[in-house]
Order: C-alpha cells, then sequence, then structure tokens
C-alpha cells in the first residue's frame, strides 16, 4: 500500500480514538487531542514495519534495502545530532552503512563508530579506501585507520573509493595496486566483502568489472535521469548481474537533491524509482532527522514499482536528463574528492569547482 | 598554406585564436598583433559571437580594417541547442562587429552536450541557420566545434548536414585520452570535411608551464597532423613572434617523432589532467551552461565580463575586474 495513504488511514483511525474518549472538560480534551497528535507527527510520519531486506548478490547475506549515506554524517552540526541519526535508522530495520576514509577527514567514520558502539553486530558497515591510483601498501593502512575510527575489528564491506579518472582501472590493478589490498584484507578476515564505486562513466565501471577480477559490490549512481543518460542503469547494472556482483545504488536524487530542486521527480518518487531497481540497497546521505522521515516513509515496507510506473518516471525525467544538468557528477568536477584531484593532479575544488 | 578541405580555398597552417586576443591589456595592442599576424603571413582568424561579451570580434574587426581581403575570417554563433532565427541574430552583430558583410566560414560554437546534435538538427534547429547564411551568401563555409567528447563531433556528422570544417583540440595529450585525433580525424578526412585544431597548448599552456612539453613541440606535433590549419590563442606580442618563428620554420614531425612524443607524455595524459576542457565546465561559456541548465561561475571571464556589462561605466568593455 502506498505509505501516504497508509498515513492517513492511520492518523483517521487514532484520531476517531481520541475523540471517542470517556468525557472531559473541553480545555482538557483541546490539550490531550494537541499531544496526540503532536505525538502522532513524530511517531506516525513512519508506518509501523520494518525496511526490508534484499540479498546482497551471491554472498548469502542479506542487507536493508535503504543504506545510510556516510558523507552526510560528517556535515551535520554535532556528534550527537549523528548518533540519533543512526539510532533512529537502526529502530527501523536500516543495517547497511556506508562511509569513507577520505568523508571529511575522518569524522564521518568516527561519529558511526560512536553511534554503533554496542551495536556493531545489527550494523552492516562499509566504508571505503581512498588510494586513488597509490598502491597497497597505502590502502592496508587506511584500513587500519578505518577500523579503528569505526571502533571495530572488522567491516562487512570495502570498497575502492571514487573510480572516476579513465586511469583508474589500469592504476587500481598494476602490480601491488589496490586490488591486491582487496584480496589481502579479505584473506586476513579484516574485511568480509569487497567492491569499488565511481560516479562518471559507466565506461570506467565496464573497464573495471572486464578485470575479472572477485569483486562482491560495485556501487553506482542510479536514479531516473541516469535511465536515460551516459546511463549506469543500461550498461553496468546488467552486467554486474550477468555476474552475479551486487549492485548499490547511489545519488537517487541527483547528488544533492538536484532532480526535486528542478522539479523532475519528488523525493518520494525518486526514492522509489531507485530502490525499484535490481539492486541491494539504495544508499542515501541523510542530513536531518527530517530527511531521515521522508526516507524511511519510503523504505519501510517498501513495495517496488512495477514496470509501467517505471517507464513513466524514466519518460518524465527524459527532457531533463538529455544533457547532463541533473547529473552534475558525470558532467563536472563538482563531485570529485580532494584526494583524488590531489593524486590525479587536478586543481582544487577551490580552483575548478565544476 | 594548406587546402581547406576539398573546397576551392587555401588557409595558413597556423590560424590566429580569438579568445585570447581578449587579454590583450587595450584595442592598440590588439590591432598591433592583427596587423603583425597578417604581414607574418596568418590568414586564418578565428573568433565567436561569445567570446568576451563581442570585445574579440571588435577588436578583431579593427585590426582587420583594410585588410579584410587578405584574410579568412572565421566566427562562430552560440544558439547552444537553441533555435535558427536566434543563431541568425547573433551572425548578424558579429557581421556588424567586424565591419564586414561576410565571413568565411561560420561554425556553430562549442558542440559538447550529448542532446547537441539532436537539438543542432532538429527543425527550427541552428542547422537551417547554416543553410540560410550559406544560401543568403553571408557565409561561405560552414561548420562546427567543440572540446569536450569525440562521441559528440561524431554525433554531428551522423546527422549529415554538409558541414565543411569541423574544429576540435588536437595535441599530443589528446592522442592519449577520448582521443579526437583517433576517433574523429580519420572521418573528417574520409569525408572531406575540413579538420581544424585547436588547444595546441592545452588551452592555456598549462604542460608548457609545468615542463612536460615544450611550445615548440606542442605546436609541432598539432601542425602534423593532417589538418588544415592550428588554431592557437595569442594574448600578446611576445606568442605571437613566438607562433610565427614556430610557424614560419615549420618542418612536419616524422611519424616516429609523433609517437616518440606521444608516448613521452602518456602518463600525463591518462587521466586527462591537461584536457580539463573534456573533464569539466571550465572551458564552457556562460551562454552554453545557461541554455542547457548548468551552474555559472563567478571566476570565468565571460561571466565577469557579464557582471561588469552591469557596472554601466559608459564603456562598452569596463576595464575593471572584480
Amino acid at each position: 500500500m502506498d505509505s501516504k495513504l497508509e498515513w492517513n488511514r492511520r492518523k483517521f483511525i487514532k484520531g476517531a480514538a481520541v475523540l471517542g474518549a470517556a468525557p472531559l472538560f473541553a480545555g482538557e480534551i483541546a490539550a490531550k487531542r494537541g499531544r496526540a497528535m503532536a505525538q502522532d507527527r513524530d511517531k506516525s510520519q513512519i508506518p509501523s514495519g520494518t525496511v526490508p531486506k534484499k540479498q546482497l548478490g551471491r554472498t548469502g547475506v542479506q542487507v536493508s534495502a535503504m543504506g545510510l549515506g556516510g558523507y552526510h554524517l560528517g556535515s551535520v552540526t554535532t556528534d550527537q545530532a549523528a548518533v540519533e541519526i543512526v539510532a533512529k535508522a537502526l529502530d527501523h530495520w536500516v543495517t547497511f552503512f556506508d562511509n569513507a576514509w577520505e568523508y571529511h577527514d575522518g569524522l564521518s567514520e568516527e561519529r558511526l563508530g560512536k553511534a554503533l558502539k554496542g551495536k556493531r553486530d545489527q550494523a552492516f558497515v562499509m566504508t571505503k579506501v581512498c588510494t586513488h591510483g597509490r598502491d597497497k601498501k597505502v590502502a592496508m593502512r587506511m584500513l587500519e585507520e578505518s577500523l579503528r575510527r569505526l571502533q571495530t575489528d572488522h567491516l562487512d564491506l570495502w570498497q575502492i573509493h571514487e573510480v572516476v579518472y579513465y586511469n583508474d582501472p589500469d592504476l587500481i590493478f598494476a602490480p601491488s595496486g589496490a586490488a591486491e589490498a582487496l584480496a589481502d584484507a579479505k584473506q586476513q578476515g579484516k574485511v568480509r566483502f569487497v567492491g569499488f564505486t565511481g560516479h562518471k562513466d559507466p565506461e570506467i565501471h565496464l573497464k573495471m568489472l572486464a578485470h575479472d577480477f572477485a569483486f562482491d559490490t560495485v556501487q553506482m549512481p542510479l536514479n531516473c535521469c541516469d535511465a536515460t543518460f551516459r546511463s549506469f542503469e543500461t550498461q553496468v547494472l546488467p552486467e554486474a548481474q550477468r555476474r552475479g556482483v551486487a549492485a548499490l545504488g547511489m545519488k537517487s536524487l541527483g547528488g544533492s537533491g538536484e532532480l526535486i530542486r528542478h522539479g523532475v521527480v519528488t523525493p518520494e518518487q525518486g526514492l522509489r524509482y531507485a530502490m525499484s531497481l535490481p539492486v541491494a540497497t539504495t544508499i542515501s546521505g541523510v542530513d536531518s532527522m527530517e530527511v531521515l522521515d521522508q526516507n524511511l516513509r519510503v523504505a519501510v515496507n517498501f513495495q517496488p514499482l512495477d514496470e509501467p510506473a517505471m517507464q513513466q518516471l524514466r519518460e518524465r525525467a527524459r527532457p531533463f536528463a538529455a544533457d547532463g544538468r541533473n547529473e552534475l557528477f558525470k558532467m563536472t568536477t563538482k563531485y570529485d574528492g580532494k584526494v583524488g584531484r590531489e593524486q590525479h593532479h587536478m586543481p582544487t575544488a577551490q580552483q575548478l569547482p565544476l | 598554406m594548406r587546402k581547406f578541405g576539398r573546397a576551392e580555398a587555401k588557409i595558413s597552417a597556423l590560424g590566429f585564436g580569438g579568445h585570447h586576443l581578449g587579454d590583450a591589456p587595450d584595442e592598440k595592442t590588439a590591432i598591433e598583433m592583427i596587423h603583425q599576424a597578417v604581414d607574418g603571413g596568418i590568414t586564418f582568424f578565428d573568433n565567436c559571437w561569445e567570446y568576451r561579451r563581442g570585445k574579440t570580434e571588435i577588436w578583431m574587426g579593427a585590426g582587420l580594417r583594410g585588410r579584410r581581403d587578405k584574410v579568412f575570417l572565421m566566427t562562430k554563433t552560440c544558439p547552444h541547442g537553441r533555435d535558427a532565427s536566434l543563431a541568425l541574430e547573433m551572425l548578424e552583430e558579429s557581421l556588424r562587429r567586424f565591419q564586414t558583410d561576410h565571413l568565411d566560414l561560420w561554425q556553430v560554437h562549442g558542440m559538447g552536450f550529448d542532446n547537441d546534435p539532436e537539438l543542432f538538427i532538429r527543425p527550427n534547429g541552428a542547422a537551417e541557420a547554416l543553410t540560410r547564411a550559406k544560401k543568403d551568401g553571408k557565409v561561405r563555409f560552414v561548420g562546427f566545434t567543440g572540446h569536450k567528447n569525440p562521441k559528440v563531433h561524431l554525433g554531428m556528422l551522423e546527422t549529415g548536414f554538409p558541414f565543411d570544417a569541423v574544429q576540435m583540440p588536437l595535441n599530443a595529450f589528446d592522442a592519449n585520452f577520448r582521443s579526437f585525433e583517433q576517433q574523429v580525424l580519420p572521418e573528417l578526412l574520409k569525408r572531406g570535411i575540413a579538420p581544424l585544431g585547436m588547444k595546441p597548448l592545452s588551452g592555456h599552456g598549462e604542460p608548457i608551464s609545468q615542463g612536460v612539453i615544450t611550445a615548440e613541440e606542442a605546436l609541432r606535433y598539432a601542425m602534423s597532423l593532417p589538418v588544415a590549419t592550428t588554431i592557437s590563442g595569442v594574448d600578446s606580442l611576445e606568442v605571437l613572434h613566438q607562433n610565427l618563428q614556430i610557424a614560419q620554420n615549420f618542418t612536419p614531425m616524422t611519424e616516429a617523432e609523433m609517437n616518440a612524443l606521444r608516448e613521452r607524455v602518456r602518463p600525463e595524459a591518462g587521466d586527462g589532467r591537461f584536457e580539463l576542457y573534456k573533464l569539466s565546465l571550465k572551458f564552457d561559456n556562460p551562454e552554453a551552461r545557461l541554455a542547457h541548465g548548468f551552474p555559472i561561475d563567478t571566476q570565468q571571464s565571460e561571466v565577469k565580463d557579464m557582471l561588469g556589462a552591469e557596472m554601466n561605466t559608459g564603456h562598452p568593455f569596463p576595464d575593471k575586474q572584480f
């Protein structure tokens, strides 16, 4: 059932129950109703139930259909706010937690570590390694740092971050490159599964996959604009499926809500579209409780859209997709991180914002 | 002098890039640069409607007064997917700024977005403007330019429109990375379309200032390719003299020399660090960005010019920049 309908139905029932209560003075009734409605707004925006689980490729493990993006954990103002976001996500059975060694110079990992204290077993923890072409020694050092910040002795998933430069596959698979670090870490039991991520060009992803390395996962931008523009959905997703590599979706709303701002879709439509694709999870960054609630309203009890509804959204997005204006991560340097730029001798974000 | 594709025209092997003319200290210097370029044997002059809010076309027009017949004058129109009528309005403005009644070559500027070919060839698109201008005798030849993606160039060729010229970045870095040299150049030669090279020094000479390649190697490499001309931007008399010297003493590199240079710069070419025009919006003008719905950048010279124009100093190109 549509989550919005569900919520209206529940609100109606609850409202009726309040009205049917034992007679009280008018003022008391009003006060009680006010309290009940405030409570109602807080809680029942999110339907009861849980975020469903999905298979993570051929690993035999299940993860939540929605994942919590790690970058934004470093953007919120306080540690406490980040801890509360993680706690609430876990309450609704969001179990997949994304992060990266380079997010906010480690703050994102530290906050996730703090938030998962005593709850590590409930979570599927992923972080990313940021060698950006450097050798496996650098990668292993980053792994140790990530483990320390995350306050854990192992990762569930460790991915090579931001494979977005056209020579990255060559550098990653060079002797003593990052690919060897993934294999070593897995063998040492420090990470259960391995993968890679990137937001630039399906061509680069396909080059990575063509190396026949035993990747368990591959992360990519998936949204209704991507469907018709330099499309990961049509070029990479089928190849990942064919290889039994679990696909992880990201940038469901364009990276910074571009799809919403430009009126392509509502947040609900954008998330639903991404989550209805054959992916293990859709990672969505959350920088406030409001955004988390908005995401949970879609993710709890999630039912995928049918193909005609998907096609309708693709068609709706097509005119907004054709020149890449809503997918700046493919067309500009805006989403290319500091460490990668340094390693590839690119100008800084300040010098070259786009 | 080289043959301009299959057409009955010849142009100089080195072309004078119009964008950098806007960086000359003043109009007097710009005019002097153009005079010396013509005297030095350059006949191909590049420009564009959207460069520096018209300043470069006006300065070039002033420099070519009395010399118009000696040169092959090109400028570009900037509808960026919008209608033919807009492209033709831009043509009239360019002709006025140049103080001429015709162009030798008129090109559609900045084809770099994936939907540009589709927008170009649609009913009322810029293709109709090119046909119209040629028929009316306002332009002798037509073409298109772009610096972003060989696939977009090939998409433009696939529209089947009869282009006389196609402009693209050609340098030793390009040879290794999303290569116009490998993907587009052979196709143009097959079709008898005049290839025009640009960005021989990678845009602003970054690999030269970083010591990866010398200006002479870079320019010689680009000019040794099978192109009708190599357009190089000139912002000072010193650079003009340097370019003229290289061009006047030009002997083509052998294939072995070219290959050695490609191999030498390969490590710096693979991630595109010296070809930011392929990877970012840095070289995309505000007209292109706005027409395609992208953000503009206040650090870009054209955007500064736009903001400067609002200062209403009474001068067409306020010198004060901020």
